[in-house]
């Protein structure tokens, strides 16, 4: 098309230019009305695609919301139950015993009170001879009686010494007596102290969890008024959770890819290495399928401890089957990992066997005592040994895979509705853009037929001017004639 | 029901499409190599370097593969003329036994070599390639390990069109004789033939001279 054009000259051009704007100029009004329809109809589509887009982002938000809060609640109730099931436990085990600690107490605090009963000390009678004394001193004086007075005297004095002597002796006797029945008294007073103590420890762990449910209380009130915040404290507790579980998971990939390298070599001894299916060696299959099966075991065993939930039912099981099931899974997972072991001597033999092969090939000589060297040994040991304890260790992947499960439905939720959202707002800026263009394109038709319409404009000038001259012309004429 | 039934119909029709299938499977992935050994003249001379190559590949070859080493000699399309063959065992430790086996065989071989009066690559090339088919391998390798120069006893044709689709054939180790020293357009010419004539006939064609650099063979 390009090329005819060029070939014509540039009069023939000028011809086809002009036709062409004088064309456009008559179907003018037809354009505009068609390119206005044209981009009013994109722009309605994307107007009504942002619409839609934003309704389901909107509902999309609800939905994850509502899971989010469902979940959340979940969780606490769970927490709450946990929290009541300890304090239950408490209950039953410490302060069930508390009738006979309060029997204990009240016999420590009798014994407690009968010696010191015991140990009161008892009121000294007052001495006889002090009526005697005052017998003579009330006595006549005369020659002889202060001879006889001072003999009465003297006699009371010593009979009165020997007493206090007496009384002495005998009420050392009994304070020493009060002393060891005070001393007696100290295990009792140490015994009823500790009992006291382990009451107040005991209480205080009932305070740290009773303030324990009234967070958790709150919490679940939250929920249940569906406040923003709580779902922001949701929506960020599940999000952490859910990049926690991702890590360990891609940990826990890691040890079952360097589990399978492990095992898949020796598997080829044992169903060979030529078969294949859809372009995977069976041997490598094989492997494939011990690791699920690990895996598959350490789920069932974590869900009959009750420790994961992926399987409601296997929790919910009588005690019985649920334990029959812990034992079946748990000797699969133990005859995995022995025979995982086995292969990993297996493989050893074998790599060492190629290893003798690919020397002998090259022309070099193996020494006999190199197989009993250090070097041979210690990575059969570890390999042996890692064999063991990688399917057990991939058994705990069951925990991680759960909060994963459980957490991304609110994290690709999210994703999901900011996606919508991202799209509600690219089409709202096409719409825009397209509703811009429509009358850009028509400012540029416009402008291409620029000539035609300055000619119109022109004539419509003088059109107008002729018509306000008439007039002016009509109205003096109609003036002259009246004033006449 | 009926969408059940019809999957358990997919199930049954995936099950015996992928049996039927699993033979192929099988080989279609697996490696098979065929040597030519030139016993010609001077050339028995390199043979001990030719046994490096063979140990070497043997140690690269994995089980499921078929390696297969025969001599060129006066006429060589025939099954006589295979030194040593091998299927490697789907376990490992047969198929180290079986190489070990084989290294043997080629070891024995070379030391009571005794050098031919013609040369008959054709014939070998062609013995190569009906053998390759038979094992029924996924990817199908002929080595010439020879100066390229043919020379048939009288009465022998070998003037015949070969195919080779699917095949990639490497000539190894192909020395210069004098008389390409004294006019390299011969050598040029004997390289070119022997491209044009694998080409044409589908397969794919290396020259592969220097031996010491053992990943140029690949597989």
């Amino acid at each position: 098309m390009l090329s005819t054009l060029q070939t014509l000259s540039p009069g023939v051009l000028l011809v086809i230019l002009l036709g062409l704007v004088v064309a456009l100029y008559l179907a003018r009004h037809a354009a505009h009305q068609a390119i206005n329809s044209l981009f009013r109809l994109i722009y309605s589509g994307f107007r009504f695609g942002s619409i839609a887009a934003r309704k389901s982002a909107q509902r999309l938000h609800a939905r994850n919301r509502e899971v989010l809060l469902e979940l959340g609640r979940e969780q606490i109730e769970k927490d709450l139950e946990k929290e009541f099931f300890e304090i239950n436990k408490f209950v039953q085990r410490d302060l069930g015993g508390y009738p006979q600690l309060q029997k204990q107490i009240q016999e420590n605090i009798t014994r407690i009170q009968d010696d010191y009963s015991n140990s009161t000390e008892v009121p000294q009678a007052t001495p006889e001879w002090v009526d005697a004394v005052d017998a003579v001193a009330k006595m006549k004086n005369s020659d002889k009686t202060p001879a006889i007075s001072v003999k009465v005297l003297e006699q009371i004095h010593s009979s009165a010494k020997q007493q206090h002597t007496e009384n002495l002796a005998a009420y050392r006797q009994e304070s020493a007596k009060r002393h060891s029945i005070l001393k007696a008294m100290t295990p009792f007073w140490r015994k009823l102290a500790y009992s006291v103590d382990e009451v107040g420890g005991k209480l205080k762990e009932i305070v740290t969890r009773s303030q324990n449910i009234d967070k958790h209380m709150l919490k679940y009130k939250e929920i249940l008024a569906a406040t923003d915040s709580a779902e922001r404290s949701l929506k960020a507790s599940a999000i952490t959770q859910f990049l926690i579980a991702a890590l360990v998971i891609v940990v826990a990939v890691g040890g079952a890819f360097f589990n399978f390298h492990l095992i898949a070599l020796p598997m080829s001894e044992m169903v060979g290495s030529v078969s294949r299916v859809a372009g995977v060696k069976v041997a490598d299959l094989a492997a494939l399928v011990i690791i699920c099966l690990e895996i598959t075991a350490g789920i069932f065993l974590l869900e009959s401890l009750r420790i994961t939930k992926l399987f409601p039912l296997i929790s919910s099981m009588d005690d019985k089957v649920r334990r029959t099931i812990m034992i079946a899974s748990a000797a699969v997972l133990l005859t995995l990992a022995c025979t995982e072991s086995a292969l990993a001597f297996m493989r050893d033999q074998i790599a060492a066997d190629l290893a003798n092969l690919r020397a002998s090939l090259a022309g070099v000589e193996t020494s006999s005592h190199e197989g009993s060297a250090i070097n041979v040994w210690i990575p059969m040991a570890a390999n042996m040994i890692l064999g063991f304890v990688l399917p057990l260790a991939l058994t705990m992947v069951a925990i991680p895979l759960e909060y994963l499960l459980q957490t991304g439905r609110t994290v690709f939720g999210s994703l999901l509705e900011i996606f919508v959202n991202a799209i509600a707002v690219i089409l709202r800026i096409f719409a825009t853009a397209f509703k811009h263009l429509g009358k850009v394109v028509i400012s540029l038709y416009d402008l291409f037929i620029a000539l035609p319409l300055w000619v119109e404009s022109l004539w419509q000038k003088r059109e107008k001017n002729s018509t306000q001259r008439d007039d002016e012309f009509y109205n003096s004429a109609y003036d002259s004639a009246k004033s006449k | 029901m009926k969408t059940f039934a019809l999957i358990l119909l997919s199930c049954v029709l995936f099950v015996s499409c992928s049996s039927s299938e699993q033979e192929v499977a099988e080989t279609s992935y697996a490696k098979g190599v065929y040597l030519l050994l030139d016993t010609s003249g001077t050339y028995t001379q390199e043979l001990t370097k030719a046994q490096q190559l063979i140990n070497y590949m043997l140690a690269m070859l994995e089980p499921g593969d078929t390696f297969a080493v025969a001599r060129i000699d006066s006429g060589s399309f025939s099954e006589k003329d295979i030194v040593a063959k091998v299927v490697l065992d789907g376990r490992p430790s047969i198929a180290n036994k079986q190489k070990r086996e084989f290294a043997t065989t080629i070891a024995d071989f070379v030391k009571n070599v005794k050098s031919s009066d013609y040369t008959d690559i054709s014939g070998g090339l062609l013995q190569g390639i009906e053998y390759l088919n038979e094992a029924k391998v996924g990817n199908k390798t002929i080595m010439i390990y020879s100066d390229l120069k043919e020379e048939l006893p009288k009465g022998y044709v070998r003037d015949f069109d070969i195919t080779l689709d699917g095949f990639k054939v490497q000539a190894l180790n192909v020395t210069k004789l004098r008389a390409d020293n004294e006019n390299p357009q011969v050598y040029l010419d004997r390289v070119e033939h022997w491209a044009l004539k694998v080409t044409e006939g589908g397969g794919s064609w290396t020259v592969i001279n220097d031996l010491d650099k053992p990943e140029a063979i690949a597989l």
